[in-house]
């Protein structure tokens, strides 16, 4: 075999990497491997300087592979493929090798352990550039338009800027009306501006635009194809049911959330009297005048927050909901502009009405609300008092931790947000789903609105919890993504993809289920023979199959069975 | 157990001025008071926005100490009138204990 010609960096990171990793003797360690033409340390990687650095070392001394040792794929492998790509050098002829996430942070107390661990991680990384051979990206034709799933404040945002941008736009809304939470909502911080308004002018906007088709008491039921063309099925319901199929590029889902139920008895909920946030908030927008609750004026009223929030280490929401803390105090503003002498109490655990909304919370407090704060073990406590109103209880820690009974004519709890149940959809987009129970991105700041499904973004509250103009923010953020991917008209796919050895496959029928994409399917007409054929453009690469096989017949592009055997030798070697 | 009385406020409050509920509790006026006072006048404001009145009661002394230099007042965040407010306190002082 011809010798190839490798470059090897191993970053500092800093300090991240090199407080607790030799970088220097890693380098020494393998700088004289076979194969290997430069090995070298940098203070980052990342840097433009260094980049120039690689790009120099790759075009003098003509390298036909490259190692980066650094942080995690996840952060920079488009980075250092474009430095390749350049320099002329194929990208797909690169090797990260994460020695942050996985030796310095890792092993913060074991420095030795550590960088024998980055050495056997940089050797395997070399082993399996040696044997990297150069690819070509898969082209895919795009179809240029979009699916909307879900017709809240999100999606209908996203389907107008769709359409301004020039895609076609499908619109597919479960319920029989549009605008998801907010349709029913009066005013809404931070500008009081209605929700019922906002929805209305969405609405019309989305029917004034002739790419727009939108489709309410509707479903998406299937998906096949790949991205750049998925063929989905749509399902309406009520008298015309019907099922049609549409092609699109690509597919945003913006289905939002739901509001947290409390369980009977949690915080007083059952008793007369107490309510959640929506069942207040819907209260407030219908009251004209002071309020009134079942015949009885409202003049004093507590708000306990955080609840079905925050719930500590073993509860299913531990995250913070984001809104509630701003919508309970602009609900609490709402009151006091049909009675000034309202009486409320707020019982919060960390008031979080972020960047202006907190000049709400001062407003508030001006009018005369009374913020009382407890802990997280020590909840308030909410009955039904001799006399027939509700008493709330609490330990507030601004008052000398001493406990305080509260009279009050309504209890609100400030219910956050949860996942809202999807389970049809997420089978049929193969949508990825956090520990939160909420839809996942790649990655929080640098790929936002894209999932690990190809052409598949999300946005607005089925995200993660987020107000108004946040849902909107990400809304826009999917359509300026779209537009990316489908407006040049063509799409460019990994080509680190699994692909079957005709000669080697018996149709024994094994991977065809352990594909998580449906990527694999029975082919008839090879010799003759039916066997396993995988479709380039819809294998994410996940390496599922490989191993599953037992003719071997799998390969996975950029980790094959022989580039596997290398990097097991190279993790396993003597370290000396 | 202190039971809150929401109408306290209204018995105490001389003016529009009287903004005792504006208070965010940084601690900043307790800190900086030249006269040490303990409870001046961030908790005994609590104790007058959640009507606990005999604790308000307690505090005679130190409502009087007060040397109303508005040291507190002129670097509270949140824009609370706290001499104003002390001297509310006071009248209330007059009419409930002193009887004048
Ligand atoms: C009581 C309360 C008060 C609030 N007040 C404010 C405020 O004052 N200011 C503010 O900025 N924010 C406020 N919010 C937050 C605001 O409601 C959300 O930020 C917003 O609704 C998120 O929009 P969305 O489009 O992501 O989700 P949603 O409003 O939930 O809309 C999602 C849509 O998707 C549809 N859908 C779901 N699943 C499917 C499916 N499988 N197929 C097709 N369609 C589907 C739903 O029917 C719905 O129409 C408040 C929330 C609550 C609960
Ligand atoms: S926004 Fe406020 S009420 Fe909501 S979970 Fe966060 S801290 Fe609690
Ligand atoms: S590598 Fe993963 S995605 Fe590709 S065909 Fe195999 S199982 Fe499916
Ligand atoms: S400085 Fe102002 S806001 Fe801070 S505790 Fe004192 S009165 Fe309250």
């Amino acid at each position: 075999m011809n010798r190839r010609k490798i470059g090897v960096y191993v970053c500092h990171c800093g300090g991240n990497i090199s407080d607790y990793v030799d970088v220097e003797k890693v380098v020494d360690a393998v700088k004289d491997e076979e194969d290997v033409v430069v090995a070298r340390t940098a203070m980052f990687t990342c840097s433009d300087a260094t980049q120039q650095e690689i790009y120099d070392d790759i075009r003098e001394l003509g390298l036909d592979g490259l190692v980066v040792a650094s942080c995690s794929p996840k952060l920079h492998t488009f980075t250092f493929r474009g430095v390749a790509k350049r320099a002329g050098l194929n990208p797909f002829q690169y090797t990260q090798v994460n020695v942050r996430e996985q030796c310095s942070w890792a092993h913060t107390d074991d420095r030795q352990g550590a960088t024998e661990k980055a050495l056997r991680l940089v050797r395997a990384g070399i082993a399996r550039t040696r044997l990297l051979r150069p690819l070509e990206p898969t082209v895919v034709e795009t179809v240029p338009k979009t699916l909307v799933i879900g017709a809240g404040i999100a999606g209908l945002r996203a389907a107008i800027g769709l359409a301004d941008i020039g895609l076609s736009v499908v619109v597919v809304e479960r319920e029989a009306e549009v605008g998801g939470w907010v349709k029913d909502f009066g005013p809404m911080y931070p500008r009081d501006k209605e929700g019922r308004e906002l929805v209305r002018q969405l609405e019309a906007k989305v029917r004034q635009r002739e790419n727009i088709a939108l489709f309410t008491s509707a479903e998406v039921v299937r998906k096949a194809g790949s991205f750049g063309d998925y063929v989905v099925d749509i399902k309406t319901h009520g008298k015309s049911s019907m099922t049609m199929q549409i092609h699109v590029g690509s597919i945003t889902v913006a289905t939002g959330f739901d509001s947290y139920q409390p369980e009977e008895g949690e915080y007083g909920y059952g008793i007369d009297g107490v309510v959640t946030l929506p069942e207040y908030k819907k209260m407030l927008d219908a009251a004209e005048g002071s309020l009134e609750y079942h015949g009885r004026p409202v003049k004093d009223v507590a708000y306990i927050y955080c609840v079905g929030s925050r719930q500590g280490d073993d509860g299913p929401h531990q995250y913070c909901s984001r809104f509630c803390c701003s919508a309970a105090v602009h609900s609490a503003l709402e009151l006091y502009t049909r009675d000034p002498s309202a009486r409320q109490f707020h019982l919060y655990r960390d008031m979080r009405t972020y960047g202006r909304y907190e000049l709400m919370y001062r407003e508030s407090r001006e009018k005369g609300s009374t913020y009382l704060k407890f802990a997280e073990d020590e909840p308030p406590a909410v009955r039904k008092g001799a006399d027939g109103r509700l008493v709330v209880t609490i330990r507030d820690q601004l008052t000398g931790q001493k406990e305080v009974e509260i009279p009050a004519d309504l209890v609100v709890l400030v219910t956050g947000m949860v996942p809202r149940e999807n389970d049809a959809l997420v089978g049929a987009l193969k949508l990825p789903v956090g520990r939160d129970g909420f839809f996942n991105e790649i990655h929080p700041k640098l790929r936002p609105v894209e999932t690990v499904v190809d052409g598949v973004t999300i946005c607005g509250a089925c995200q993660f919890p987020k107000n108004a103009s946040e849902s909107v923010a990400s809304g826009l953020a999917a359509v300026t993504q779209s537009a990316a991917m489908l407006k040049q008209g063509r799409a460019e796919l990994d080509p680190q993809v699994a692909s079957v050895d005709p000669q080697l496959c018996t149709d024994c029928g094994v991977c065809y289920a352990t594909c998580p994409y449906d990527a694999i399917s029975p082919q008839e007409g090879h010799e003759g023979r039916r066997v396993a054929v995988i479709d380039p453009a819809t294998c994410k690469g996940c390496g599922g199959c490989a191993p599953v096989c037992p003719e071997r017949a799998i390969n996975l592009e950029g980790y094959t069975q022989a580039q596997i055997k290398a990097m097991i030798e190279g993790l396993a070697r003597e370290v000396v | 157990m202190a039971v809150a009385r929401p109408t306290f406020i209204d018995e105490v409050r001389q003016s529009e001025q009287f903004n005792a509920a504006a208070c965010m509790n940084c601690g900043v006026c307790t800190a900086i008071c030249p006269m040490g006072l303990e409870h001046l006048p961030r908790e005994i404001f609590r104790y007058v926005v959640l009507g606990m009145e005999e604790e308000v009661l307690k505090e005679q002394e130190t409502v009087f100490s007060c040397l109303l230099c508005k040291l507190c007042e002129e670097n509270c965040p949140a824009g609370v009138h706290i001499t104003e407010n002390v001297r509310s306190l006071r009248h209330y002082f007059d009419r409930k204990a002193f009887r004048i």
